[in-house]
């Protein structure tokens, strides 16, 4: 008889896991943004001529992009999509949370910091809010947004460059959360906000025993794109 | 008393159970050493595109090979009836070469021969695969599902030199 009960309270048992475990794939309670990789470090020179280092970013949420001022088209959308991001940045429900938007040129020999800083100021760019940074060093840059952020640029031999216009969303731990490399079906706009708003959910959320919940949604869950 | 009323099962017919049983633990373990031990992935959709104007503008408008930084590529592929765009790449061994594959019409495959990339390519999503080439040689990427009369001569080549 005993043998029976235990049997049943095992099958029981069994039974509320794989409903719990189900309820937690289908109702997604907690969502989570991946973790792709380590951001890269960097020691870059800003607009007004002061170093900028990944370091001076921690704690902050960080979306990077990868431009030169003399750039026709596309890096008008690329500062349309910031510009509109940080009009909506209320829908983030960032709290105490500062966000930050980091433009790093790739075009140093024309990009000095007095342009950078005429730049901004053409786009009427909060200098707490949008940075502009590049550094002399060629390789290193090169190192920085090719090989860290993965973003692609070439010199067309033109004085321009072939690039592909990328965003590079990064936590406050420097991890990188969200990388937007080509349009989608969903604009960048939307995803980015989505994200950044999934990303301060998860900060503010994840203490204690909830900190458990996420790490399994890490593992388990697909992403929403 | 429960063993009185339990069931009879033949000795051959339990074997056969126990076998089973020990074939899907078996196929489990072998699935979380992978994933967590091995980090092994499967193919994962990137993005969802529109696959009817995704050759006109941004990298699939200028499908090929991106170097990102000294010996890490990224190269966008265009796959369509039929024929891969573009159909040959170069990169030298000891590169890291990340693949980004749509298509623009039906569904096609993409499997990167004598490696483990293989992934299904179909409209409207984006496939990503990573490898990392330590054998100079040939390596043919070639359509692995039926994808109408030209199938059969769907393919690229990835020259890896030394």
């Amino acid at each position: 008889m005993r043998k029976k009960l235990f049997l049943y309270g095992l099958y029981g048992l069994a039974g509320l896991l794989i409903t719990a475990a189900l309820a937690f794939k289908i109702f997604q309670p907690v969502q989570v943004v991946p973790r792709i990789r380590l951001s890269p470090g960097f020691i870059l020179i800003d607009q007004n001529g002061r170093s900028l280092t990944n370091e001076d970013l921690r704690g902050k949420f960080v979306l990077y992009n990868f431009t030169y001022t003399r750039c026709p088209d596309p890096c008008a959308g690329m500062n349309a999509t910031i510009q509109e991001i940080q009009r909506r940045l209320g829908e983030a429900n960032l709290g105490d949370i500062e966000m930050v938007f980091v433009t790093i040129s790739f075009d140093p020999d024309y990009d000095t910091p007095e342009r950078l800083a005429a730049y901004a100021q053409s786009l009427n760019a909060d200098p707490q809010q949008w940075i502009f940074a590049t550094t002399q060093d060629k390789a290193l840059l090169k190192t920085i947004i090719g090989a860290g952020f993965e973003a692609y640029y070439e010199p067309d031999g033109e004085g321009g460059f072939r690039f592909d216009p990328k965003f590079v969303l990064v936590d406050g731990w420097g991890v990188i959360r969200g990388e937007y490399r080509y349009q989608t079906q969903v604009p960048d706009t939307e995803r980015i906000l989505r994200h950044i708003r999934v990303l301060a959910e998860e900060v503010h959320n994840s203490k204690g025993a909830a900190s458990l919940a996420y790490e399994a949604a890490h593992y388990f869950l697909c992403y929403t794109p | 008393m429960s063993t009185k009323t339990s069931m009879h099962i033949d000795p051959y017919e339990r074997n056969w159970m126990i076998v089973s049983i020990v074939l899907l633990l078996g196929f489990a373990t072998a699935i979380a050493v992978a994933a967590f031990a091995f980090g092994i992935q499967v193919p994962s959709p990137e993005q969802r595109v529109d696959p009817r104007t995704v050759a006109e503008s941004g990298p699939w408008a200028e499908p090929g090979l991106r170097e990102l930084s000294p010996g890490k590529y990224e190269a966008y592929i265009l796959a369509r009836t039929w024929l891969f765009q573009p159909r040959e790449i170069t990169v030298p061994v000891g590169s890291k070469v990340t693949f980004y594959v749509t298509s623009a019409d039906v569904q096609h495959g993409f499997k990167l021969q004598n490696t483990n990339l293989n992934v299904q390519v179909i409209p409207g999503q984006v496939s990503k695969l990573t490898i990392t080439f330590d054998e100079p040689g040939d390596y043919n990427y070639i359509c692995t599902e039926y994808c109408g009369n030209g199938h059969a001569a769907m393919f690229g080549t990835v020259h890896v030199t030394p």
